[in-house]
Formats: structure tokens, C-alpha cells, sequence
């Protein structure tokens, strides 16, 4: 009874705030409500026993994406008149159907899926078979990376693409994202920074590690790195740069060129490609790619080529 | 209901009762300031009343240094942010007009 009153309060604060992000009485309101609606979908994930999705929801769909959002609404204030941009006034006359329709093709496919007798799941079976062998407890990374690792691949190929993308399309020059106040910092900002950036580099080396037998993985630890960038990034500890150091490009480049060499290696041995030879090359692609998703998704954030060390007098 | 599950839960309930309180401040008090102030109340008492209710309900020692750092850093991320939007705001407006005590 409890756990159905809050399974209908978590769907129906989702709806309404979804409902208040896009329809918001101006752009700020909406983007509260966005991050908002991300935070209690990461409890919903919770709810239906999926942490991992939970972490990548709460910390990419609501922390990364409300960041870049925030900088992006910074910008538009900035460019504007000194009011603050509105979302567009008049709503499109297909609103309301498309609401609707989609709505009504979400409940038909859950009804179906729940009326559904379900199938046994083989591969699921064949997946936990295999895993132990590996020494693997995590099914989740075990798919990831040992069924599904072309995709996952791909997925950091993905990510720097998408990278790449953006750097194509900024223009160089001055970025608000680190845009800072005139006036002096207070020393309360240094001493969080002291205190959070060593405790998220904790949790993120944590999720990390833990990602071979519980909860977590290269995608959550890199989503945490990255926190951590943003905060240096916002603060001023950290300053963009329009071309990337060596480290930095070592950084982008370590996920997928960690992954593409382990995943030849078996090719050698006359084995299928992307067979991976056992726990170490696990963890090694684990690391690689936790920090060239961290540093995709801050340079993303910064709208940087690159990065550089800002000491503050 | 068990001696220390009762504790626990009027903890849980003074906690609920603090971010009620803060909740409702933060929606009818007028300025900046006065929100601030409703905020932090639920952010610090009602935060930390919580997770004391809910150490004493898990009964474990790592379960309840895990809550008390949870609390730690919720309170430093609530002071410092609570600092930073009250001398935005401090510097954007004029200065609050009934000046109190500080």
C-alpha cells in the first residue's frame, strides 16, 4: 500500500513536472523543473531496482545537462535586452494532440507489455552463466563490455564525435561558462572545493572500481569526474583554452584508443575481435574510458578545445 | 514498534516537520534573504534529523557514518551555495531594508 502511494506520487510529480518544463511561464522555470523532473526520474529508476540508471539519470540528465543548460540560459540573457528571455508565447495547435497521442501510445505499449505472458529470458540466463567466469558480479558491465562491446565501442566513438561536433560548430573566442564575477571570491568557494573535489574523485574511482561486482561502472564514475570539472570549471580553478594540451587530448583519445588496441589483441591469437583476455584488460578499458568520458563532457560543458590550470592571485 | 524504531520515527517526523516549515517559507517569505533563511533550516536541521532517524532505524555503524558524512557534506553544499546566492542578490538589489542584527 505504502509502496504503491509512493509509486503514484513519483509518476504523478514526473507528469506535472514535465508538463511545467515545457510549458513554463519562462525559459529559467523550465529548466528548474527539467532538472527536477531528472532528479525524481532517477528515483523512479531507483524504485524499479535499476541504480545504475539511476546514478547515470541523477548525475548526466539532471546535474551535466541542467549545467550546460544554465550556461546556455547565462548566454541568452547576455545577449539579450536586459530582460530575461521567455519562452515562446503562442503554443503550436498540434501540442495538445501530439500530447495526447503520445501519451495514449505509451499506455498501449505498457498495457501490452504487462498483459504479455514474458518469455524466458535466455540470453539473460546465458549472460549469468558466463559471468562467474570472468569473475565478474556486476551483469550489468559484464553485458557492456563482454557481450555488448561493439556497442559500447561505439558509444565512446559516439561521444567524441559528438565532441568534435561541438568544437566544429563553436566559435573561438571569450565563453560565458566561465565568465566570473568582478568581485573578489570568497573564501568559502575554495574551501568547498577543498573538501568536494577530493571526495568526488573518491566516489568516482569507487564507482569504478565497484563496477566489476555492484552498482556502477566507467559511465557513472566518468558522469562524477565530470561533476568535479564543472565545479573547477564554474569556479574559476579551471579556464578554457581554444586548442587542447597533450594531456588533454591523451585524456579525449584514452577510452577509445584503450578500447580499439585491447579489443585487436585477440585477432593476434587467432580469437574473435573484442574478446576480451581477462580481468586487467577489463579494468584497464574501465579506467581509460571513465576519463575520456569525463573529459569529453567537460569540454563539452566549457565549450573548450582544451584546458588549462588558472592560478588566482 | 520497538523502543528505538518509535525514537526513530519522531525523529523522522521533526525532520518532515523542518523541511514542511522550510518549504513553506520558501514559498511565502518576500525577498531573497528571508527565503534563504527558511531554506537552511530545512536543509540543516531537517536533513540532519532525517538521517538520525534513519541511523537509528538500520542499527549499523557504517550505515550511520555513511548518513552523518551524507549530512556533512550536505551541509557544507547547502552553507556555501546559501552564501553565494545571498551576496549575488546582496549585490544585484539594494541592500534589505529592515537591517536586523547580523
Amino acid at each position: 500500500m505504502m509502496a504503491l502511494l509512493l509509486d503514484g506520487l513519483i509518476v504523478l510529480a514526473l507528469v506535472s513536472l514535465a508538463v511545467q518544463a515545457i510549458s513554463g511561464r519562462s525559459l529559467f522555470r523550465g529548466i528548474i523543473h527539467f532538472v527536477v523532473f531528472g532528479l525524481t526520474m532517477a528515483l523512479a529508476w531507483a524504485r524499479i531496482g535499476a541504480p545504475d540508471l539511476a546514478m547515470a539519470e541523477a548525475a548526466i540528465g539532471a546535474g551535466l545537462t541542467g549545467a550546460l543548460m544554465m550556461v546556455a540560459y547565462r548566454r541568452l540573457v547576455a545577449q539579450g535586452d536586459n530582460h530575461s528571455p521567455r519562452a515562446p508565447a503562442q503554443k503550436s495547435r498540434l501540442a495538445i494532440p501530439i500530447a495526447v497521442g503520445s501519451g495514449l501510445l505509451v499506455g498501449v505499449i505498457g498495457l501490452g507489455a504487462l498483459l504479455a505472458d514474458n518469455p524466458p529470458g535466455e540470453a539473460g540466463l546465458i549472460v549469468l552463466e558466463t559471468l562467474p567466469e570472468y569473475g565478474l558480479g556486476n551483469a550489468i558491465t559484464g553485458v557492456l563490455l563482454l557481450f555488448r562491446g561493439l556497442d559500447t565501442l561505439l558509444e565512446i566513438a559516439v561521444l567524441l564525435t559528438a565532441l568534435l561536433a561541438a568544437r566544429a560548430l563553436a566559435g573561438t573566442g571569450d565563453s560565458s561558462a566561465t565568465a566570473r564575477t568582478q568581485h573578489p571570491e570568497t573564501p568559502l568557494v575554495g574551501a568547498l572545493l577543498a573538501v568536494v573535489i577530493p571526495l568526488t574523485i573518491l566516489v568516482a574511482v569507487h564507482l569504478l572500481r565497484a563496477g566489476t561486482h555492484e552498482t556502477g561502472g566507467a559511465f557513472q564514475a566518468g558522469a562524477v569526474l565530470a561533476a568535479a570539472g564543472v565545479l573547477l570549471v564554474l569556479s574559476g580553478r579551471v579556464s578554457r583554452t581554444d586548442t587542447a594540451g597533450p594531456l588533454v587530448r591523451l585524456g579525449i583519445l584514452a577510452g577509445l584508443s584503450a578500447f580499439i588496441l585491447i579489443g585487436l589483441m585477440p585477432l593476434l591469437y587467432g580469437e574473435a575481435l573484442l574478446t576480451l583476455p581477462g580481468m586487467w584488460s577489463i579494468y584497464l578499458i574501465e579506467t581509460a574510458m571513465m576519463v575520456s568520458i569525463a573529459a569529453a563532457l567537460i569540454l563539452l560543458f566549457a565549450d573548450a578545445g582544451g584546458l588549462k590550470r588558472d592560478r588566482r592571485g | 514498534m520497538s523502543v528505538e524504531e518509535g525514537i526513530a520515527l519522531l525523529f523522522l517526523l521533526a525532520g518532515c516537520a523542518f523541511y514542511l516549515a522550510g518549504t513553506i517559507g520558501l514559498l511565502r517569505f518576500p525577498d531573497v534573504f528571508c527565503r534563504l533563511h527558511a531554506l537552511t533550516k530545512a536543509d540543516n536541521v531537517g536533513l540532519g534529523l532525517v538521517c538520525v532517524g534513519l541511523a537509528l532505524l538500520s542499527g549499523q555503524a557504517r550505515v550511520a557514518s555513511m548518513l552523518l558524512l551524507i549530512w556533512l557534506v550536505g551541509l557544507l553544499a547547502a552553507t556555501v551555495s546559501a552564501h553565494l546566492i545571498a551576496r549575488h542578490a546582496y549585490e544585484r538589489d539594494a541592500p534589505p531594508e529592515h537591517e536586523g542584527p547580523s
